[in-house]
Protein backbone atom coordinates (compact mmCIF):
# COMPACT_ATOMS: atom_id res chain seq x y z
CA UNK A 1 0.00 0.00 0.00
CA UNK A 2 1.85 3.56 -0.65
CA UNK A 3 0.93 7.00 0.20
CA UNK A 4 -2.28 7.68 -2.17
CA UNK A 5 -3.40 4.75 -1.32
CA UNK A 6 -3.19 5.00 2.54
CA UNK A 7 -4.54 8.62 2.09
CA UNK A 8 -7.82 7.16 0.13
CA UNK A 9 -8.49 4.75 2.56
CA UNK A 10 -8.15 7.41 5.74
CA UNK A 11 -10.73 9.46 3.71
CA UNK A 12 -13.17 6.63 2.80
CA UNK A 13 -13.15 5.71 6.70
CA UNK A 14 -14.18 9.51 7.55
CA UNK A 15 -16.45 9.19 4.64
CA UNK A 16 -18.14 5.99 6.26
CA UNK A 17 -17.95 7.26 9.60
CA UNK A 18 -19.67 10.62 8.75
CA UNK A 19 -22.57 8.73 6.86
CA UNK A 20 -22.67 5.85 9.88
CA UNK A 21 -23.11 8.98 12.47
CA UNK A 22 -25.82 10.94 10.19
CA UNK A 23 -27.74 7.76 9.55
CA UNK A 24 -27.83 6.79 13.51
CA UNK A 25 -29.31 9.85 14.57
CA UNK A 26 -31.38 10.33 11.73
CA UNK A 27 -35.19 10.60 14.20
CA UNK A 28 -38.03 9.06 12.45
CA UNK A 29 -40.52 10.46 15.32
CA UNK A 30 -39.87 14.10 14.48
CA UNK A 31 -40.42 13.58 10.84
CA UNK A 32 -43.82 12.21 11.91
CA UNK A 33 -44.43 15.02 14.52
CA UNK A 34 -43.40 17.47 11.40
CA UNK A 35 -45.76 15.51 9.02
CA UNK A 36 -48.66 15.37 11.55
CA UNK A 37 -48.40 19.65 12.33
CA UNK A 38 -48.57 19.88 7.96
CA UNK A 39 -51.56 18.34 7.91
CA UNK A 40 -53.38 19.70 11.06
CA UNK A 41 -52.14 22.89 9.38
CA UNK A 42 -53.50 22.11 6.02
CA UNK A 43 -57.34 21.44 7.78
CA UNK A 44 -56.94 24.39 9.57
CA UNK A 45 -55.90 26.33 6.55
CA UNK A 46 -58.54 25.21 4.40
CA UNK A 47 -61.19 25.87 7.26
CA UNK A 48 -60.37 29.14 7.43
CA UNK A 49 -60.79 29.71 3.79
CA UNK A 50 -63.88 27.84 3.76
CA UNK A 51 -65.54 30.42 6.29
CA UNK A 52 -65.45 33.11 3.90
CA UNK A 53 -68.80 34.28 2.62
CA UNK A 54 -67.99 35.06 -0.79
CA UNK A 55 -64.79 33.64 -2.11
CA UNK A 56 -62.93 34.82 -4.50
CA UNK A 57 -60.37 31.44 -5.05
CA UNK A 58 -61.25 27.62 -4.04
CA UNK A 59 -60.42 26.77 -0.42
CA UNK A 60 -57.96 24.58 -1.66
CA UNK A 61 -56.00 27.21 -3.08
CA UNK A 62 -53.06 29.28 -1.02
CA UNK A 63 -54.45 32.54 -2.89
CA UNK A 64 -57.60 32.38 -0.61
CA UNK A 65 -55.56 34.22 2.11
CA UNK A 66 -57.01 37.39 -0.19
CA UNK A 67 -60.03 36.55 0.70
CA UNK A 68 -59.62 37.16 4.34
CA UNK A 69 -59.89 39.61 6.96
CA UNK A 70 -56.28 41.45 7.86
CA UNK A 71 -56.64 39.61 11.33
CA UNK A 72 -57.16 35.93 9.86
CA UNK A 73 -53.98 37.00 7.38
CA UNK A 74 -52.38 37.40 10.35
CA UNK A 75 -53.41 34.21 12.27
CA UNK A 76 -52.57 32.18 9.25
CA UNK A 77 -49.22 33.37 8.66
CA UNK A 78 -48.24 32.87 12.53
CA UNK A 79 -49.95 29.08 12.27
CA UNK A 80 -47.40 28.28 9.51
CA UNK A 81 -44.51 29.88 10.99
CA UNK A 82 -45.34 27.96 14.12
CA UNK A 83 -45.75 24.80 12.32
CA UNK A 84 -42.13 25.65 10.84
CA UNK A 85 -40.63 26.43 14.39
CA UNK A 86 -42.21 23.54 15.99
CA UNK A 87 -41.07 20.99 13.27
CA UNK A 88 -37.42 22.15 13.49
CA UNK A 89 -37.48 22.10 17.22
CA UNK A 90 -38.92 18.53 17.31
CA UNK A 91 -36.05 17.17 14.29
CA UNK A 92 -33.46 18.91 16.38
CA UNK A 93 -34.59 17.68 19.79
CA UNK A 94 -35.47 13.90 18.96
CA UNK A 95 -31.92 14.14 16.99
CA UNK A 96 -29.95 14.79 20.16
CA UNK A 97 -32.15 12.14 22.09
CA UNK A 98 -30.99 9.84 19.44
CA UNK A 99 -27.33 10.54 19.52
CA UNK A 100 -27.90 10.46 23.21
CA UNK A 101 -29.19 6.96 23.53
CA UNK A 102 -26.48 6.09 20.90
CA UNK A 103 -24.20 7.56 22.86
CA UNK A 104 -22.63 9.51 20.26
CA UNK A 105 -22.36 13.49 19.50
CA UNK A 106 -24.88 15.26 17.53
CA UNK A 107 -22.61 17.97 16.85
CA UNK A 108 -20.00 16.50 14.85
CA UNK A 109 -18.87 17.50 11.76
CA UNK A 110 -21.13 14.96 9.68
CA UNK A 111 -24.28 16.89 11.46
CA UNK A 112 -22.76 20.24 10.83
CA UNK A 113 -22.48 19.52 7.08
CA UNK A 114 -25.96 18.28 6.80
CA UNK A 115 -27.56 21.15 8.56
CA UNK A 116 -25.41 23.81 6.60
CA UNK A 117 -26.55 22.22 3.71
CA UNK A 118 -29.84 22.42 4.64
CA UNK A 119 -30.38 26.13 6.15
CA UNK A 120 -29.38 28.33 2.62
CA UNK A 121 -32.20 26.73 0.98
CA UNK A 122 -35.00 27.34 4.07
CA UNK A 123 -32.96 30.74 4.28
CA UNK A 124 -33.81 31.83 0.31
CA UNK A 125 -37.34 30.23 0.68
CA UNK A 126 -38.26 32.36 3.75
CA UNK A 127 -36.77 35.62 2.19
CA UNK A 128 -39.10 34.55 -0.83
CA UNK A 129 -42.18 34.37 0.85
CA UNK A 130 -41.76 37.82 3.00
CA UNK A 131 -40.57 38.61 -0.82
CA UNK A 132 -44.39 37.95 -2.03
CA UNK A 133 -46.50 38.46 0.92
CA UNK A 134 -44.80 41.75 1.36
CA UNK A 135 -46.49 43.67 -1.31
CA UNK A 136 -49.32 46.56 -0.16
CA UNK A 137 -51.52 44.62 -3.20
CA UNK A 138 -50.75 40.43 -2.96
CA UNK A 139 -51.16 39.40 -6.28
CA UNK A 140 -52.26 35.94 -5.93
CA UNK A 141 -49.80 33.95 -8.50
CA UNK A 142 -46.98 35.31 -5.89
CA UNK A 143 -49.15 33.63 -3.17
CA UNK A 144 -49.43 30.48 -4.89
CA UNK A 145 -45.83 30.29 -5.84
CA UNK A 146 -45.01 29.92 -1.96
CA UNK A 147 -45.36 26.23 -1.31
CA UNK A 148 -44.17 25.07 -4.81
CA UNK A 149 -40.96 27.63 -3.69
CA UNK A 150 -40.60 25.99 -0.56
CA UNK A 151 -41.00 22.18 -2.07
CA UNK A 152 -37.87 22.48 -4.33
CA UNK A 153 -35.68 24.46 -1.97
CA UNK A 154 -36.31 22.63 1.06
CA UNK A 155 -36.26 19.39 -0.79
CA UNK A 156 -32.68 20.83 -2.69
CA UNK A 157 -31.53 21.33 1.12
CA UNK A 158 -32.43 17.44 2.08
CA UNK A 159 -31.26 16.23 -0.67
CA UNK A 160 -27.68 17.82 -0.46
CA UNK A 161 -27.91 16.75 3.58
CA UNK A 162 -28.33 13.69 2.17
CA UNK A 163 -24.74 13.14 -0.09
CA UNK A 164 -23.55 13.21 4.01
CA UNK A 165 -25.84 9.97 4.63
CA UNK A 166 -27.61 7.52 3.55
CA UNK A 167 -29.46 7.29 0.23
CA UNK A 168 -33.04 7.33 2.42
CA UNK A 169 -32.53 11.64 2.53
CA UNK A 170 -31.86 12.23 -0.85
CA UNK A 171 -34.92 9.92 -2.22
CA UNK A 172 -37.22 12.35 -0.11
CA UNK A 173 -35.20 15.59 -1.34
CA UNK A 174 -35.98 14.00 -4.93
CA UNK A 175 -39.64 13.74 -4.39
CA UNK A 176 -39.93 17.47 -2.71
CA UNK A 177 -37.98 18.80 -5.93
CA UNK A 178 -40.30 16.87 -8.13
CA UNK A 179 -43.39 17.73 -6.09
CA UNK A 180 -42.67 21.16 -6.10
CA UNK A 181 -41.90 20.87 -10.64
CA UNK A 182 -45.52 19.42 -10.45
CA UNK A 183 -46.56 21.58 -8.41
CA UNK A 184 -45.60 25.50 -9.92
CA UNK A 185 -46.53 23.84 -13.66
CA UNK A 186 -49.98 22.50 -12.97
CA UNK A 187 -50.76 22.37 -9.52
CA UNK A 188 -50.86 26.30 -8.73
CA UNK A 189 -54.27 26.00 -7.40
CA UNK A 190 -54.09 23.03 -5.06
CA UNK A 191 -51.55 23.90 -2.53
CA UNK A 192 -53.39 22.98 0.29
CA UNK A 193 -53.21 19.47 -1.31
CA UNK A 194 -49.51 19.79 -2.79
CA UNK A 195 -48.86 21.09 1.01
CA UNK A 196 -50.31 18.17 2.72
CA UNK A 197 -48.75 15.60 0.40
CA UNK A 198 -45.57 16.82 0.30
CA UNK A 199 -44.53 18.46 3.55
CA UNK A 200 -47.62 16.13 5.23
CA UNK A 201 -47.50 13.16 4.17
CA UNK A 202 -43.51 12.76 2.69
CA UNK A 203 -41.96 13.60 6.04
CA UNK A 204 -44.99 10.49 7.53
CA UNK A 205 -44.01 8.18 4.45
CA UNK A 206 -39.82 8.85 5.84
CA UNK A 207 -41.06 8.99 9.39
CA UNK A 208 -42.60 5.40 9.36
CA UNK A 209 -39.37 3.84 6.71
CA UNK A 210 -36.53 5.21 9.43
CA UNK A 211 -38.12 3.83 12.10
CA UNK A 212 -39.24 0.47 10.16
CA UNK A 213 -35.41 0.38 9.45
CA UNK A 214 -34.09 0.88 12.75
CA UNK A 215 -36.77 -1.92 14.07
CA UNK A 216 -36.44 -4.48 11.16
CA UNK A 217 -33.87 -7.00 12.22
CA UNK A 218 -32.46 -8.52 9.59
CA UNK A 219 -32.26 -11.64 6.96
CA UNK A 220 -29.63 -13.64 8.70
CA UNK B 1 6.97 7.90 15.20
CA UNK B 2 9.61 7.20 12.77
CA UNK B 3 9.23 3.75 12.84
CA UNK B 4 9.27 1.66 9.52
CA UNK B 5 6.30 0.52 8.33
CA UNK B 6 6.36 -3.24 8.08
CA UNK B 7 3.90 -5.35 5.93
CA UNK B 8 3.04 -7.05 9.16
CA UNK B 9 1.35 -4.02 10.41
CA UNK B 10 -1.01 -3.68 7.85
CA UNK B 11 -4.02 -6.10 9.13
CA UNK B 12 -5.34 -8.28 6.62
CA UNK B 13 -8.80 -9.07 8.17
CA UNK B 14 -9.79 -5.20 8.33
CA UNK B 15 -7.83 -3.83 5.28
CA UNK B 16 -10.13 -5.71 3.22
CA UNK B 17 -12.97 -2.59 1.83
CA UNK B 18 -15.93 -4.03 3.21
CA UNK B 19 -14.82 -5.47 6.62
CA UNK B 20 -12.94 -1.84 6.90
CA UNK B 21 -16.00 -0.14 5.98
CA UNK B 22 -18.05 -2.09 8.56
CA UNK B 23 -15.30 -1.50 11.40
CA UNK B 24 -15.68 1.72 10.52
CA UNK B 25 -18.97 2.50 10.92
CA UNK B 26 -19.49 0.44 14.33
CA UNK B 27 -16.52 2.21 15.37
CA UNK B 28 -19.09 5.60 15.90
CA UNK B 29 -21.98 3.94 16.88
CA UNK B 30 -21.48 1.62 19.67
CA UNK B 31 -24.08 -0.58 18.04
CA UNK B 32 -25.81 -1.33 14.50
CA UNK B 33 -28.52 -3.47 13.68
CA UNK B 34 -28.28 -5.15 10.14
CA UNK B 35 -30.24 -3.42 8.19
CA UNK B 36 -28.88 0.09 9.59
CA UNK B 37 -25.33 -1.04 8.45
CA UNK B 38 -26.73 -2.16 4.96
CA UNK B 39 -28.49 1.16 4.54
CA UNK B 40 -25.19 3.15 5.90
CA UNK B 41 -22.87 0.83 3.36
CA UNK B 42 -24.54 0.20 0.67
CA UNK B 43 -24.25 -3.38 0.89
CA UNK B 44 -26.20 -6.76 0.10
CA UNK B 45 -27.50 -8.67 2.58
CA UNK B 46 -25.17 -11.87 1.89
CA UNK B 47 -22.19 -9.53 1.00
CA UNK B 48 -22.54 -7.77 5.16
CA UNK B 49 -23.53 -11.16 6.28
CA UNK B 50 -20.30 -12.85 5.02
CA UNK B 51 -18.06 -10.08 6.10
CA UNK B 52 -19.00 -9.29 9.37
CA UNK B 53 -19.11 -13.42 9.76
CA UNK B 54 -14.95 -13.01 8.81
CA UNK B 55 -14.97 -10.09 11.22
CA UNK B 56 -16.98 -11.85 14.02
CA UNK B 57 -14.08 -14.76 13.64
CA UNK B 58 -11.70 -12.75 14.14
CA UNK B 59 -13.24 -11.30 17.65
CA UNK B 60 -13.24 -8.30 16.06
CA UNK B 61 -17.27 -7.65 16.13
CA UNK B 62 -19.91 -9.18 18.31
CA UNK B 63 -23.15 -10.31 16.54
CA UNK B 64 -25.89 -10.89 18.40
CA UNK B 65 -29.43 -12.11 17.28
CA UNK B 66 -32.46 -11.53 19.15
CA UNK B 67 -36.45 -11.32 18.33
CA UNK B 68 -37.91 -8.04 17.99
CA UNK B 69 -41.41 -9.47 17.79
CA UNK B 70 -41.30 -12.40 15.77
CA UNK B 71 -38.95 -10.70 13.41
CA UNK B 72 -35.21 -12.11 14.05
CA UNK B 73 -33.34 -8.57 14.88
CA UNK B 74 -29.60 -8.91 14.67
CA UNK B 75 -26.85 -6.26 16.24
CA UNK B 76 -23.22 -5.98 15.83
CA UNK B 77 -20.89 -4.07 17.85
CA UNK B 78 -17.22 -4.04 18.18
CA UNK B 79 -15.12 -5.14 20.28
CA UNK B 80 -12.52 -4.42 22.14
CA UNK B 81 -9.93 -6.43 20.21
CA UNK B 82 -11.74 -4.58 17.28
CA UNK B 83 -11.75 -1.60 18.30
CA UNK B 84 -7.51 -1.47 18.91
CA UNK B 85 -6.93 -3.02 15.67
CA UNK B 86 -9.12 -0.33 14.26
CA UNK B 87 -7.02 2.07 15.81
CA UNK B 88 -3.72 0.11 14.78
CA UNK B 89 -4.79 0.43 11.34
CA UNK B 90 -5.87 4.27 11.22
CA UNK B 91 -2.71 4.27 12.97
CA UNK B 92 -0.37 3.31 10.15
CA UNK B 93 -2.48 4.54 7.80
CA UNK B 94 -1.73 8.01 9.48
CA UNK B 95 2.29 7.61 9.28
CA UNK B 96 2.17 6.35 5.73
CA UNK B 97 0.47 9.47 4.80
CA UNK B 98 3.04 11.46 7.06
CA UNK B 99 6.39 9.38 5.33
CA UNK B 100 4.86 10.18 1.80
CA UNK B 101 4.33 13.81 2.76
CA UNK B 102 8.08 13.71 4.36
CA UNK B 103 9.53 12.28 0.96
CA UNK B 104 7.50 14.49 -1.17
CA UNK B 105 8.89 17.68 0.80
CA UNK B 106 12.66 16.06 0.58
CA UNK B 107 14.77 18.20 -1.85
CA UNK B 108 15.43 16.07 -4.84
Amino acid sequence: MDHGEAQARMQEIQRIMERATLWTILPGTSAILGGLMVLGGCLVSFLLFHSVDYPSFAPIDFASLLDLSLNGQIAFCVMWFLIGVGGLVAEIHFAQLQAKRQGISPKGRSAKLAFFSLTPGVVVAMVLTIKFLAPTVMRPQEIQYIAPVWMMLYGTGVYTAGLFSVRAPRTLGKAFIAAGVTSISFLQQYGIITVALSFGLFHIAFGLYVIHRRRAGSST
Amino acid sequence: MNDPIKPDDIDPVIHERVRLAIVSALAVAPEMSFNDLKSTLGLSDGNLSAHATSLQMAGYIEIAKTFKGRRPYTTMRLTAVGREAFRRYVETLRKMIEKGAEAMDEPK
